[in-house]
């Protein structure tokens, strides 16, 4: 695929051929079918006609519980959930899985199709991630190898100088952070390269390493967009933190309500959501022979930030305008209502990458059996096996796709609901109008690019 | 006050379904001789290969014609022409694919991952039933051209 070779076809192609790289998500070797439209249609109804119906019928005061609510885990859970040493421990296991990764990456067979390290980064990590901090909550908190890192330098660094500039900084760290990863993940077409990934995940570590040492641990809640996007994502568990620290079990809509609303929350919640809609995008036949035809990074850059500039606009003037009817301060609007995004982001998510963690995903566990392709290794007996590519069918992992869109809308438009009769509790409900219109054209926009338009 | 009303029970459908994902992405794929797909690597060089296993699939078409969908692609200059772009075949199909060439190459069946050698001027010809669902590429490893994605389903 790369070098000269390449470089010559490519300039070669007509600008009505098809373009080269038809994958957009860094790896796999299928794509799902476009959603039945009968069955895309069904889905937004549903899922307009069932929020708009617990908006105005069922939900006429607030009904969440707030940070103090929750049925305490046993003291035994808390300790081992609050121990130190489970927590390096954890990150020393994780530390030397990533080593390995990077070896691989680096060590390993030169093809993509046989390295481990992409799978493992763009298939298990980064979609894995998701269900992971579904069940578990914030896990990669616990898990993250670069807090090790940063407590083994840290006697040779000195006190966290800028430390006192942290809190300034809110989310937005993160959000920068994410934007990096899913432009390497959706745009250049070396993504796959297993160079250029051991090459990006060593820049990460220290790019996010050397700025904890300045700003203090606390950055990696701040700016490690890994552990953003799982801590956000985590809210949607059942597992959460009172505000007197008890890890209780509570709903996950109560989850969801009690996330602080830091500045540069939306700022996050805009990127993965914008970045998973140019994904969806990149899969249609009119990006492909239209504006993504060229398929270069130029092309591929100025789609993914256009794609994130539409959803924050819409969404702005969906908050704001709802904030403006209420009389409501409008500058904190977009983050007070940003966490009532996530479910929406998250429908997104799972039906674009759901297919891709199941099927794909098994060549992970495939590879990791021989990291290296060392004659004669074969780990876990699993090396010479094949992708099964029939363990989901279309039909499930359409239905899966259009109840993941469709939950994810009426979650959203109740969360929203819920804040909004926090924020204004007089106002009335058609003072939530706006942003219930964005909401309802994020889900027929997601689902409208399933279906491929 | 802190005893509110706290557990909305529809919450947790999205998370057992989770979880079943969770248990299904720990299968590290199926041994060779179970997946039918991949004994076909052999149906590479001629058009009238003979059909393997994989023509009795569950699929939905008990009577196939014998002939089956034909593609048809020729690449010049690095340019595909022909059954380019999204082709849609139905599940089941028996499908052959040949591609002719200006320039030694391997032509590969993403997905289902059939190869076939390419030689300057020769139509080299993959054939298979198309009995998995999604869509995937066609395209020539050494030039990184992507002839066609097949959409099957």
């Amino acid at each position: 695929m790369e070098g000269p070779a390449a470089d010559i076809a490519a300039a070669d192609v007509a600008a009505a051929d098809v373009p080269v790289d038809l994958l957009a998500h860094g790896v796999g070797s299928r794509t799902d079918l476009p959603l039945p439209l009968g069955l895309a249609l069904y889905g937004a109804g549903a899922a307009i006609l069932v929020g708009f119906v617990v908006l105005l019928l069922f939900w006429r005061s607030p009904k969440l519980g707030d940070g103090r609510s929750g049925r305490p885990l046993p003291g035994q859970l808390q300790r081992v959930a609050d121990s130190p040493a489970v927590r390096r421990g954890l990150q020393a296991v994780a530390l030397a899985v990533a080593g390995l990764v990077v070896a691989a990456a680096l060590l390993g067979p030169e093809d993509t199709s046989r390295n481990l390290a992409p799978w493992a980064l763009y298939v298990t990590f980064w979609v894995g991630l998701v269900p992971a901090s579904l069940l578990l909550g914030p896990v990669w908190r616990v898990l993250n190898p670069l807090r090790l890192l940063s407590r083994l330098l840290r006697p040779l660094a000195g006190p966290p100088r800028g430390a006192d500039r942290l809190p300034g900084l809110g989310l937005w760290p993160g959000a920068v952070s994410l934007l990096a990863f899913v432009w390497l993940e959706l745009v250049p077409a070396g993504r796959t390269d297993p160079v250029v990934v051991a090459a990006w995940l060593a820049g990460y570590a220290v790019v996010q390493v050397g700025a904890s040492l300045w700003f203090g641990e606390e950055w990696f809640a701040a700016g490690d967009g890994f552990e953003v996007y799982s801590t956000l994502l985590g809210r949607l568990s059942v597992l959460g933190r009172r505000d007197d620290r008890r890890v209780v079990l509570r709903s996950p809509l109560t989850n969801a309500m009690t996330t602080p609303a830091r500045p540069g929350l939306a700022a996050v919640v805009l990127v993965l959501l914008g970045s998973t809609a140019f994904d969806g995008l990149t899969r249609t036949v009119w990006w492909q022979s239209g504006p993504g035809a060229a398929d270069d990074v130029l092309s591929g850059t100025l789609g993914l930030l256009a794609s994130i500039a539409l959803v924050s606009a819409l969404y702005l003037a969906g908050t704001r305008l709802s904030g403006r009817l209420s009389r409501l301060p409008l500058g904190p609007q977009p983050r007070l209502f940003a966490a009532t995004v996530v479910p929406i982001a998250l429908g997104y998510t799972v039906a674009h990458y759901f297919s891709l963690l199941v099927l794909d995903g098994q060549t992970t566990w495939i590879l990791a059996s021989n990291p290296f392709a060392a004659a004669g290794v074969d780990l876990f007996g699993t090396y010479g096996n094949v992708v099964d590519l029939r363990a989901v069918s279309a039909d499930l992992i359409a239905y899966v796709q259009v109840g993941a869109v469709a939950t994810g809308h009426v979650l959203g438009v109740l969360l929203a609901h819920e804040r909004a009769l926090r924020l204004a509790p007089r106002a009335p409900a058609s003072d939530q109008l706006p942003l219930v219109v964005v909401m309802v054209l994020f889900t027929v926009g997601g689902l409208g690019l399933l279906f491929g338009f | 006050m802190s005893g509110r009303r706290n557990v909305v029970p529809a919450a947790a459908g999205p998370t057992v379904l989770l979880l079943a994902v969770l248990l299904l992405t720990g299968c590290a794929g199926t041994s060779p001789e179970d997946a039918t797909a991949s004994t076909a690597s052999g149906a590479s060089s001629s058009a009238a290969s003979t059909p393997d296993g994989r023509a009795v699939q569950r699929s939905p078409t008990a009577t196939q014609p014998p002939s089956g969908t034909q593609l048809t692609v020729e690449v010049a200059g690095g340019e595909a022409t022909g059954d380019t772009g999204r082709v849609p075949v139905a599940l089941g199909e028996r499908v052959t694919l040949t591609v002719t060439g200006d320039a030694a190459d391997e032509l590969h069946l993403h997905g289902y991952d059939l190869t076939a050698e390419l030689l300057p001027g020769q139509p080299a010809a993959l054939t298979f039933t198309a009995d998995i669902a999604g869509v995937f590429e066609a395209e020539l490893h050494e030039a990184g051209t992507v002839l066609l994605s097949l959409q099957v389903g």
